[in-house]
């Protein structure tokens, strides 16, 4: 009894150890790819039957509008501001014949430059994954959707804001972790959501075992995003935009530009000083002249 | 012409475009913003070239005018108050116009404030630009003060009171009021409008240099040719509206202004030549970057081909320099006005190309995307510029904006 008792209490010891250290982390963006308290999602295109089931649930749960015969199976359809994920049919441009449904949305970046740019910090990377746009703070620049690798933050005309996918925050902490309302819809679990570490275990072992599966998208685009994507074959193949494979709008480049600027900016007021003592002399042969 | 019928028509015309501006504005908040730029691919049309436009000409006159209050070259003081003038009036004129595009202004003030982001060069152009816009606004008082207060001793009645109170003649004889006459304040608060204006002007060049996502604008190339671009935005302003303000008021120009605006047209032909070289870099360098080498190409031989030559090289740039190298040496002032308002012109076009154009790649879709800008953009557009030039006009009317002199 005594003895339970002592493991039940080691065991809470290590909870609150491990606690700590998943705090220590979170406070540190550093270290955020190392989380283990982090979600990913999971899309694989070998799986996906193209029901754009995915995309009405998730207006359903946003409560986006629906256009006319959008959610129509093969009716190519493009992000907006009341599309958040969309599923479209791509073929291979190697081998016409083979042809997959993608499904597209944010794909939260783990350094998101959407979030790095925007002046007023409406956009977070939260510390289970999404990155979220807080639309009662937006002033509407757009400058995250010139930023991101993917052109996925669309400008809503109407709310005068800029809006995406957020990946369900506001589910996933509710009721016993409700899954994103997308992966809860997929009737051929395309879709998983899961923590990050077990997501890529799990794209990495069908990539091994399915004879389709051969590209994971999102382990190093963009500096690795919490999105991942099981393709067939290359993105560009499919006519997806690439992103670099590597962190988008580093701060590092971005002060590398800024110090040029400011390196010009030195240098002309180095030019402007030069022409004003070199055209000193003049200046006084006039002002003799009209005395 | 002051008085004339043709001021008031030229004065009517004016409100009737600002009008139609208002009027493009109230839809947009009655509908929704679609009115002005529609696209959700090519986002960053004419609202935003027009205020990238108007703040580097801001910036220009800026530096245009320091070469006499910071840097003391005395003959560029008599350019002093219609510069710093004028670069009030664009900075706010831009303001408006990035105002309009913007989704919620309002919030931008409010979280500015509140939650910055200093990694983004929005946030730091936008909070440097109002120190900018404090400083040019204290500068120019500060050079129209004296004027002011001599026509406030000439004037009589309601206009004396006027005129007392633009100057704050109640300082006159405070401690403070002796500080406003030291010329070294001046020369302090031109020299903070500089480097608050070049820094600011910096960021907004990096703002876009930022944008790795966008080939064209990225990297350190444009921070470093916007300020360029700015000194000869900002000499060909001055020289275009000086000279236009004289040949329509029909006043003979002073002979140092003459000399004066001479040298500045050799100054400007100088730098327009500097302008072709780092064009010709850009362009070149961009051939041999992988991924720069298609949006280069929307400019050589692309859609944006006939801007691009006819406009940007040909109008704005090559044109210009023996047409006022020419006019230099032959003492002839129309060149000189014709010349610098067609690099106006042509800087102009190549603003609205350097944001549009950009925005081609990466294409989203498979067939890339194109803009023409709406009715209503026109209308606003239109109206911002013509509002611009109605406050020149009643600047010119009833503040002072003529050269100033030392005795
Ligand atoms: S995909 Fe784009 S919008 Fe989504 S997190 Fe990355 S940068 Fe931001
Ligand atoms: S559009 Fe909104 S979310 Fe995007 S950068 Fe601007 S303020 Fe931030």
């Amino acid at each position: 009894m005594n003895k339970a008792a002592k493991k039940i209490g080691r065991r809470h010891f290590l909870k609150l150890l491990a606690g700590a250290y998943a705090y220590a982390t979170l406070g540190s963006p550093g270290l955020a790819g190392a989380q283990i308290t982090r979600y990913g999602k999971l899309a694989d295109t070998t799986r996906c039957i193209g029901c754009k089931r995915c995309m009405s649930a998730c207006k359903r749960w946003n409560k986006l509008e629906v256009e006319r015969n959008e959610l129509v199976s093969d009716r190519e359809t493009d992000l907006s501001a009341q599309n958040w994920v969309v599923v479209n049919l791509r073929a291979d441009a190697k081998n016409l014949t083979q042809r997959i449904y993608e499904h597209w949305a944010c794909q939260h970046c783990i350094e998101p430059a959407c979030a790095g740019v925007c002046p007023v910090k409406a956009i977070t990377k939260l510390p289970m994954g999404n990155v979220v746009i807080n639309e009662k703070k937006c002033i509407g620049c757009r400058y995250c959707y010139q930023a991101c690798p993917y052109k996925v933050p669309r400008f809503d005309f109407e709310k005068r804001v800029t809006r995406k996918c957020h990946l369900c925050y506001d589910r996933i902490p509710l009721l016993n972790y409700m899954k994103p309302a997308c992966v809860e819809a997929c009737p051929v679990e395309a879709l998983s959501f899961g923590y990050k570490h077990e997501m890529i275990l799990e794209a990495k072992k069908r990539v091994y075992k399915t004879k389709n599966a051969r590209y994971i998208l999102g382990l190093k685009e963009a500096g690795g995003t919490d999105m991942l994507t099981i393709l067939p074959t290359k993105p560009e193949d499919l006519g997806l935009i690439v992103a670099p494979k590597k962190v988008v709008n580093h701060n590092i480049d971005k002060l590398r530009v800024t110090g040029a600027g400011f390196m010009g900016a030195s240098a002309l007021a180095g030019f402007m000083y030069t022409y004003a003592t070199l055209t000193r002399g003049k200046e006084k042969k006039n002002r003799d002249n009209s005395d | 012409m002051e008085r004339s019928p043709a001021f008031y028509t030229w004065v009517s015309i004016l409100v009737v475009v600002i009008g139609l501006a208002l009027y493009a504005i109230l839809m947009s908040l009655i509908y929704s913003l679609e009115v002005f730029e529609f696209s959700i691919h090519v986002i960053w049309v004419t609202m935003v070239s027009n205020y990238v436009f108007l703040v580097v000409s801001s910036t220009g006159l800026c530096i245009v005018t320091s070469l006499g209050h910071v840097f003391g070259m005395q003959r560029y003081e008599l350019i002093g108050r219609r510069g710093v003038f004028l670069a009030f009036i664009t900075i706010i004129f831009g303001m408006i116009s990035i105002g309009a595009h913007l989704g919620h202004p309002e919030r931008a003030m409010i979280f500015n404030l509140l939650t910055p982001n200093f990694y983004s060069a929005m946030w730091w152009m936008g909070t440097l630009y109002t120190f900018y816009i404090v400083f040019i606004a204290i500068e120019y008082w500060l050079l129209a003060r004296p004027e002011l207060i001599e026509r406030s001793d000439q004037a009589q009645g309601p206009l004396e009171i006027i005129y007392s109170h633009m100057a704050f003649r109640q300082l006159d004889h405070s401690r403070l009021g002796a500080v406003l006459k030291n010329h070294k304040l001046l020369q302090f608060v031109s020299a903070a409008a500089l480097i608050a204006g070049l820094s600011a002007h910096n960021t907004l060049g990096a703002l876009f240099g930022h944008v790795e996502a966008r080939p064209l604008w990225h990297g350190s190339y444009y921070p470093v040719y916007f300020l360029l671009s700015a000194s000869f935005c900002g000499y060909s302003w001055l020289l275009a509206v000086s000279i236009a303000t004289y040949k329509i008021k029909k006043e003979n120009i002073p002979e140092d202004y003459q000399s004066l605006i001479f040298e500045m047209a050799q100054v400007l032909a100088l730098l327009l030549s500097i302008g072709l070289l780092f064009t010709a870099y850009k362009m070149g360098f961009g051939l041999f970057t992988p991924e720069k080498v298609k949006p280069i190409m929307l400019f050589l031989k692309g859609p944006f081909s006939q801007a691009f030559w006819l406009f940007e090289i040909a109008i704005g740039t090559v044109l210009p320099i023996p047409i006022l190298m020419w006019a230099a040496k032959q003492k002839n002032i129309m060149g000189v006005l014709i010349a610098s308002v067609m690099v106006l012109v042509g800087v102009y076009v190549m603003r609205y190309d350097f944001v549009v154009a950009a925005q081609v790649y990466p294409v989203i879709k498979n067939s890339l995307p194109s803009y023409l800008p709406t009715f209503m953009e026109v209308l606003f557009i239109g109206g911002v510029l013509g509002a611009l030039f109605l406050t020149y006009v009643l600047g010119e009317k009833f503040l002072p904006l003529k050269e100033e002199r030392h005795h």
